[in-house]
């Protein structure tokens, strides 16, 4: 099957480790040209060299998405170096945390308006163009309680209904959003990778309750999201894509 | 060493530093690649040899200086098979006697803390006052041969340093402060006076008292057993420096060790970290590897108003472990905020078994309350958990100690991240053997 994706043109947000790392991978390796951006200079740039070698055009420069300002430049940068934008996949996030009122700011600036400002900043050129894929990246904790009450479930759970809006208000444009909710991924330097080390019991009660006994790869999330947003998932619009490996036990019903 | 990435981690420099703790790096000694013999883990007759040249020879922690502040006050401690009585004298200072009443041999006291006007022995109530001198025998006139010699406990020397009392029970033993050197220079610049007890646990471990020691004089085991630690100290990067008697590793906390992947999430030994320093781990922007120089910042910056005193410190010591090693049988996990010690001492009569004294001490803020000194406990190997960390290292010692019997174990095979056992086992030869060192036959 051909996803269709030669030639288009890629903005992640978030893109030199995990999960947005893989995403970037597959995109480069079926032909995409690739705007990508982290938290630390070294990561973007070694990013942005491992990339290059798909042969594709792979742009890259550091910013905090926490700083409003500095990301819409970023957007803007990205989407205008690039020539435009075909597939937007916003995925930094502030991670979890409880106990401090700064969890919930961060979420909200991280989580929530950095979506939220990647949408925006690309939402132009792709109505312009009639066509574009957005893939907003939730969380099987939206859908079912973890790790105690705290900012990032319910900040990701307003990217489902965001997610949505979105699909149904923009579709008329040919702009298709979808949003992707994995379950526990594990990888090199990851958290669950820091959890199997510092919390092995919690470690090992979640492998339990995985059906085939281990944890997600980034890859194996990153070929969903490539999926949806590819050309091949033209009759996907407004999904909500679980890719937990049957982590969680709720049916979509 | 067997790692996922380059760490270099930035230490104080030596010539900043000039008053504090010594942070330079000693040259490390040529002590050979021998086996250690295993022997000296269980041989009855080794055990002898170190009663008779070590622990009746050098000078021995007893407790804790603040346990015994009013006159009349005392701590008793045993070691091998010595009971001893520590005594705050009405002067102020302190005296040290055998636990034992000279009549007909009976303990004074049992084991622990306590207050006396005079120590009466509970069989025949013969009593002796605070520095040991008999004041009643009960019918003293049905003996005809009179009062036992001097009419006296002998005396131990018996000092105090570093907010703690500490005892020989060689009468003829040098200087304590020539004993300690150089001790005083490193561990003078932490407020030890100014921490509280907040543990004071004793526990009979299933193996020789050496094989403790060596369990917390080398952080190799760290990828071993305590996996959990690669996420709050770098333990491949260690600095280990070995004196005439003593030695020590500083290891750098709240930092990631090279043998994992550097995580983006401020793993939770490190947040712990972050919030005992006053900071909001929520706030901080700076990357995982940024955190240890942070919090040094951090506490230099808010220490004061804090009511903690860092001022005679480094600011490494504001994040690491110096971690102290008095010979024979003192470890110490000495940090600004808190130390955590354990004192090691043999069974009186197996070589198999021995106690392990777990002392936990913490800074006080000025101006707080000095906090309710918890009570002694004590139990058997594996019957209590006493942490994550400790019960992981006391997990192997009993099959440690099981091999230390096998005829296919001839003895232990030291590398160079264990060099503080290879020194200790040095210090031990030193004595036991005297300066023309082993013999042929010598284990």
């Amino acid at each position: 099957m051909d996803l269709g994706l030669q030639g288009k043109k890629a903005i992640l947000v978030g893109a030199a480790r995990g999960i947005g790392m893989a995403v970037a991978e597959i995109l480069a390796r079926e032909g995409c040209d690739l705007a990508i951006t982290a938290r630390s200079e070294d990561s973007v740039k070694d990013a942005v060299a491992e990339l290059s070698k798909y042969g594709t055009r792979i742009i890259g420069k550091p910013v905090n998405v926490k700083k409003a300002d500095d990301y819409k430049a970023w957007l803007e940068w990205a989407v205008e170096d690039l020539g435009g934008c075909d597939i937007m996949i916003p995925i930094t996030s502030a991670g979890g945390g409880m106990g401090s009122e700064k969890y919930w700011s961060n979420a909200f600036e991280v989580d929530v308006m950095g979506p939220v400002r990647a949408v925006e900043a690309v939402i132009p050129t792709m109505t312009e163009k009639q066509s574009g894929s957005i893939i907003l990246i939730a969380t099987t904790s939206t859908g079912e309680a973890m790790g105690g009450p705290q900012a990032y479930n319910a900040m990701k759970a307003s990217l489902l209904t965001y997610g949505k809006q979105l699909a149904l208000f923009h579709g008329k444009n040919g702009i298709r959003v979808n949003v992707v909710s994995p379950g526990p991924i594990e990888f090199e330097g990851g958290n669950w990778d820091m959890i199997k080390g510092t919390m092995e019991k919690f470690y090992n009660s979640q492998l339990r309750q995985q059906p085939t006994g281990r944890l997600g790869t980034p890859e194996e999330v990153a070929r969903c999201i490539v999926f949806l947003a590819s050309p091949a998932a033209s009759w996907c619009n407004g999904s909500h894509l679980v890719v937990d490996g049957g982590f969680t036990n709720r049916t979509h019903f | 060493m067997d790692v996922k990435r380059k760490v270099d981690i930035i230490r104080v420099n030596p010539q900043d530093w000039p008053n504090g703790t010594p942070t330079h790096k000693e040259e490390d000694p040529d002590l050979g690649y021998d086996v250690i013999p295993a022997e000296r883990y269980y041989g009855e007759a080794f055990m002898k040899l170190e009663w008779d040249r070590i622990w009746s020879k050098v000078w021995l922690l007893g407790g804790r200086s603040d346990d015994i502040q009013e006159p009349g006050d005392y701590i008793c401690t045993e070691i091998g098979k010595e009971s001893v009585l520590i005594v705050r004298q009405l002067d102020g200072s302190v005296r040290a006697f055998p636990n034992v009443c000279l009549h007909r041999g009976n303990k004074l006291r049992p084991e622990g803390l306590g207050n006396a006007e005079h120590f009466q022995c509970m069989y025949h109530h013969w009593t002796y006052d605070l520095q040991g001198s008999i004041t009643r025998i009960p019918d003293l006139d049905t003996f005809p041969q009179g009062c036992p010699p001097g009419a006296a406990l002998p005396s131990y020397p018996c000092e105090e340093w570093g907010s703690f009392v500490w005892f020989s029970l060689n009468k003829d033993v040098g200087p304590l402060a020539d004993y300690l050197s150089p001790m005083q220079e490193h561990l003078g610049p932490y407020n030890m006076d100014r921490m509280a007890w907040t543990r004071d646990i004793t526990v009979e471990w299933d193996c020789n008292w050496k094989a403790s020691v060596d369990a917390f004089s080398e952080v190799y085991h760290v990828q071993g057993i305590h996996p959990q630690l690669q996420w709050y100290l770098d333990d491949t990067n260690a600095q280990i420096d070995v004196y005439e008697r003593h030695s020590r590793y500083l290891v750098p906390f709240a930092t990631i060790s090279a043998r994992v992947a550097m995580p983006s999430a401020i793993p939770p030994a490190i947040y712990e970290i972050m919030v005992k320093a006053g900071m909001d781990p929520a706030e901080y922007e700076g990357r995982v590897s940024d955190i240890r120089r942070d919090v040094q910042i951090f506490k230099r910056k808010h220490g004061k108003a804090q009511g903690k005193d860092y001022s005679a410190l480094n600011d490494d010591q504001l994040t690491d472990d110096y971690h102290y090693s008095i010979f024979p049988n003192v470890s110490m996990n000495v940090h600004a905020d808190d130390i955590m010690m354990f004192r090691q001492r043999p069974h009186p009569t197996d070589p198999n078994k021995m106690f392990y004294d777990i002392w936990m001490f913490e800074l006080v803020p000025e101006g707080e309350e000095w906090p309710e000194r918890p009570k002694h406990k004590r139990f058997k190997h594996g019957d209590k958990s006493i942490g994550q960390v400790l019960d992981q290292d006391a997990f192997n010692l009993p099959t440690v100690q099981k091999g230390m019997h096998s005829d296919a174990f001839p003895g232990l095979w030291i590398g160079d991240q264990e060099l503080r056992i290879r020194h200790f086992h040095k210090v031990i030869d030193d004595f036991i053997y005297g300066p023309d060192g082993k013999g042929p036959d010598d284990i």
